[in-house]
């Protein structure tokens, strides 16, 4: 797939000598595309808009949440290229010929991701609200290393906040999830 | 004493018990309740389809945003509006002369403005709103509006406020009220005390940092404003709301959306008011809000600071006999739920202990700072921290063992707590020996991996009054119907703030029904819909709720067995009605299903609706004396034990193990149970050793999750819950409460072990590294 660079689209927005239209807002925007969950998203975005609220208000999948806004809580996590990314800390250019998996790219139709699935069986989803950002830490972990630590389990999870559950279940989900995947392989 | 309370209890019981068993053949194990059913709404929130309030949002709505004071004490001489208005994209910029209604709010004193006219008070005091095409435009707008200000001089501490010439807050001085409580004679008493033991200890200020932050939309179609934000409280918001912005009630409906966590954080009114006004000014537009968190912070009441001046008296053989207790209680700039909050602090003041002669002041003082009102533990909380910390103290005082102290002085079923209520199931001892035994405290051990770390092992016990109490008309209600599809609709305004009060229904019914929990149908939270069920705070949906769904599930399935014993012509106290079929207990071959029943009753013409409300009295405390036979209608009991290791060189404490034991009377759910023990102890080690709202001239230094820090998944240990049930006579199935009692429980067990791995005591929160340290270094 051939796609601009955010340094092309810079470079020719450099080329019209920073000018600006303030009558049409479309000048203001920059063309982006990019891979959401399996499908190629081609669309204008206000350069100065975060990945987050972009997601959100733009393209309507509100399942990734916002609640820090400073990269503290991973709330907010998608994976970029398989990378837990703070998505309210990134431009939505920036995903610019990037691959992003949101929380609802996991689900098959009603079958659930075996993460999500140990997450409700759990009991690890209280007020669900760090639960998709959870979901993703774990993901982008579990994909890297199918049998962490519990060093490696806190590592890949630190960067979540939850404030209801204690942490516990969420533990105990992800293990679950990582022996199940780790049967399915043999 | 002990007589009335005891009657009354037993009437009580009997009422209760009359009221919800519905058939003579109901016996067998519960198939619902008591199983850990997987949450109804988990797979929704585990793939991102559930809606909460800022999923609401669309790119046409319109957005408002609210200018906030630029001082923490000020006059307003004038707020020109012009600027803003002028700019593209603006429709709209309101202040207090927009406002219809009385302009005022607060949950127990109307004491704050919706849009400050003449005065700010706290830095998160509004002025004007601004309604705008996008948000970036109205924030644009904001800073286009010119507040002319004449600053006050702030009032920044407790001392200050107190100062005889100290700058006014409100009209009628600093101090919001007093509280008060005499049992016994606590001087005399403590003069002849053989031992006494004397502490100040402060704690600080917290947030509830719960992560869905406020957000939401509404709307005002000419017939009914719409609004659409998660609150605690949905019924009392309306009347908030209806009051202030001058609207009738019955215009007004407020829907929950999913809420992220609350805490005590969405009792006060936030973006309900503002959205309300704006749309209210803008017929047929919808109007979203949101804040970001520093705005979150900003605005949103606290945890109380609390400095606790505590004296404890006792006997050579540990028996206590005296406390004297003055509670300093920094309000922040307006009352919130200030006065509750002192009351819980002065009824829970020597929590589960039997103390013969207590005297306690508890004094709110304005400041300039942010206003504090409900969080998780509200007022018992902090106590709790203080009369276990003197605890510790007075055990190493007397050389006791400091659980063999705690067991000596534990309240004992058909003893009276501080209050003088007694309490007829008291089930402390019990909490505490489970923990005990669970970690062998007679035989813990010491020895560390290095001589600069040291271990220590705290202990505490709760002793926690359920509901709002004082006589306060605490009540809820609740409605289950049968549809024609065969499915019992639970109706209740309960909120579902995270904790699962949406299972907590639903078990219920299904359970006394005699339907499984598929064919149960939750309908929360929407003033049009659903009966008003009081507030989800105070530990009390389960125990309230539960209570009212059990009754109303009970009734309707004595309608269910009526139309039963009709058409199979049996007789009506025969009939059971189980897994969702009805049938008589001799002859079981002739049944019929909840479809079945259900257009039976409607061809008999039955609506087969149930309503109920469960409203169980308690008695005011005396101004003067703070006795009450019935201050709360019941008491919840836990017990908690924390082993960690203190490193002395960098001050950093590491919890090795963690046991909590409550005694919820029933689990409804046990997995939950758990859920909301292992929750509120990592929220009590925030506040033992992390969490604090920095505040500097009325300003929050750390209004951001970057330096208000929240406990990660590497600061909790395994907590290891221990669930007891002895049944109250007053709950659903005999369930109790579990949402505020193991935070009560954690604060005070952790800083005890830290006291005894240092040996120093910890007199302000939190336990920060450098804290403990210089404790370690300097304290004598």
């Amino acid at each position: 797939m051939k796609t601009k660079t955010v340094a092309a689209v810079y470079d020719r927005r450099k080329k019209t000598n920073g000018r600006r239209s303030q009558s049409a807002a479309t000048a203001d925007h920059w063309p982006l595309q990019f891979k959401l969950n399996g499908k190629t998203v081609a669309k204008k975005v206000k350069p100065t808009q975060t990945l987050l609220d972009f997601l959100r208000i733009e393209l309507g999948l509100t399942g990734t949440k916002g609640a820090c806004l400073e990269g503290e809580c991973g709330s907010c996590y998608v994976l970029v290229d398989g990378k837990p990314m703070n998505s309210c800390m990134m431009l939505a250019p920036q995903v610019q010929g990037r691959e992003v998996v949101t929380i609802e790219g996991l689900a098959h139709g009603k079958k659930l991701d075996v993460i999500q699935q140990k997450f409700v069986e759990c009991g690890a989803v209280q007020c669900g609200y760090c639960t998709p950002g959870l979901i993703m830490a774990a993901k982008a972990l579990l994909a890297e290393n199918p049998h962490p630590s519990r060093e490696e389990f806190l590592v890949g999870m630190e960067g979540n906040i939850c404030r209801c559950t204690g942490y516990n279940k969420i533990m105990r989900a992800c293990e679950q999830a990582a022996d199940e995947m780790g049967l399915k392989k043999k | 004493m002990s007589q009335p309370t005891d009657l009354l209890d037993k009437a009580m019981a009997q009422l209760h018990v009359t009221a919800k068993s519905s058939s003579a053949y109901e016996s067998g194990p519960m198939k619902v309740v008591g199983k850990s059913a997987q949450r109804l709404d988990a797979v929704d929130k585990a793939t991102g389809k559930t809606k909460y309030g800022q999923d609401l949002f669309d790119k046409k709505f319109l957005f408002a945003k609210v200018l906030r004071a630029a001082f923490p004490h000020a006059e307003i001489l004038d707020i020109d509006t012009r600027g803003a208005k002028k700019l593209p994209g603006v429709i709209a910029v309101l202040t207090h002369k927009d406002v219809t209604g009385t302009n005022m709010h607060g949950l127990i004193r109307r004491d704050q403005e919706v849009l400050c006219s003449k005065k700010v008070r706290y830095m998160g005091d509004a002025i004007a709103i601004v309604v705008a095409k996008d948000e970036e435009t109205a924030v644009a707008a904001l800073k286009k509006i010119k507040v002319d200000y004449k600053p006050l001089p702030a009032v920044l501490t407790m001392e200050d406020a107190l100062k005889p010439d100290a700058p006014k807050i409100h009209a009628e001085g600093n101090v919001l009220g007093e509280k008060h409580l005499r049992r016994g004679d606590a001087p005399k008493a403590m003069s002849e005390a053989d031992v006494v033991v004397e502490d100040v200890i402060q704690t600080q200020t917290c947030d509830h940092a719960f992560l869905d932050l406020e957000a939401g939309r509404a709307r005002w179609d000419g017939k009914m404003l719409t609004i659409e934000v998660p609150g605690q409280w949905l019924h009392e918001e309306r009347r908030l709301i209806a009051l202030a912005l001058g609207l009738p009630l019955e215009k007004l409906r407020i829907i929950q959306p999913a809420t992220g966590g609350a805490f005590g954080g969405r009792e006060d009114i936030s973006i309900q008011i503002y959205l309300g006004l704006a749309a209210v000014k803008l017929k047929g537009k919808t109007i979203c809000m949101r804040y970001s968190r520093g705005e979150s912070m900003i605005a949103r009441h606290k945890r109380h600071p609390i400095r606790v001046h505590y004296k404890l008296g006792a006997k050579k053989d540990g028996t206590l006999v005296a406390a004297q207790i003055t509670f300093y209680v920094d309000k922040g700039a307006y009352a919130s739920t200030g006065i509750a909050v002192m009351r819980k602090a002065s009824s829970h003041a020597t929590g589960p202990y039997k103390v013969p002669n207590v005297w306690v002041d508890v004094i709110g003082v304005f400041t300039n700072n942010n206003p504090c009102g409900a969080m998780r533990g509200f007022g018992a909380a902090q106590t709790a921290i203080a009369y276990e910390g003197l605890m510790d103290r007075l055990a190493v005082k007397l050389g006791m063992d400091k659980a063999e102290l705690r067991m000596k002085n534990l309240i004992k079923s058909g003893d009276a707590v501080t209050t003088g209520q007694i309490v007829p199931h008291a089930t402390g001892v019990e909490c505490f020996e489970a923990v005990l035994k669970k970690i062998d405290w007679k035989h813990r051990s010491y020895e560390t991996p290095a001589p600069h770390l040291k271990r220590g092992y705290g202990v505490s016990i709760v002793c926690f009054g359920l509901g709002y109490g004082d006589g306060f008309p605490d009540a809820s209600r609740a409605r289950c119907k049968l549809t024609q599809d065969g499915i019992v609709e639970v109706y209740s305004s309960g909120i579902d703030v995270g904790q699962g009060l949406i299972n907590m229904v639903s078990q219920i019914a299904a359970e006394e029904v005699g339907v499984p929990l598929e064919k149960v149908r939750p309908i929360l939270a929407d003033t049009l819909l659903t009966p008003e069920s009081g507030s989800s705070s105070a530990t009390r949906q389960t125990y309230f709720t539960g209570s009212a769904v059990q009754l109303a599930a009970s009734e309707l399935k004595k309608q269910l067995q009526d139309i039963a014993a009709a058409h199979l012509e049996e007789l009506v106290y025969e009939i059971k009605i189980e897994n969702g079929e009805a049938y008589n207990v001799f002859r079981p071959q002739k049944r019929m299903t909840l479809k079945e029943l259900a257009r039976e009753g409607k061809k008999r013409g039955f609506s087969l609706d149930a309503l109920s409300v469960y409203k169980p009295p308690t008695m005011p405390e005396d101004t003067k004396t703070g006795q009450s036979m019935r201050a709360f209608v019941t008491y919840l009991f836990g017990s908690h034990v924390c082993q960690l290791l203190v490193d002395t060189e960098t001050g950093e404490v590491k919890i090795e193990r963690y046991i909590a034991c409550h005694d919820v009377g029933k689990a409804i759910n046990p997995d939950q149970v758990i859920g909301q023990i292992q929750g509120g102890v990592t929220q009590g080690i925030g506040m033992a050793l992390m969490e604090e709202v920095v505040m500097k001239d009325g300003k929050i230094m750390n209004p951001g999750f970057t330096d208000y820090i929240l406990p990660t998944i590497r600061d909790v240990p395994e907590i290891e819950c221990i669930i007891l049930e002895n049944p109250d006579p007053g709950g659903p199935f005999g369930a109790r409460g579990i949402g505020e009692p193991p935070l009560i429980g954690c604060g005070p067990a952790i800083l005890s072990a830290i006291y005894d791995a240092i040996g120093k005591p910890i007199r302000e929160l939190p336990a920060t590294p450098e804290r403990v340290w210089r404790t370690i270094q300097t304290t004598p």
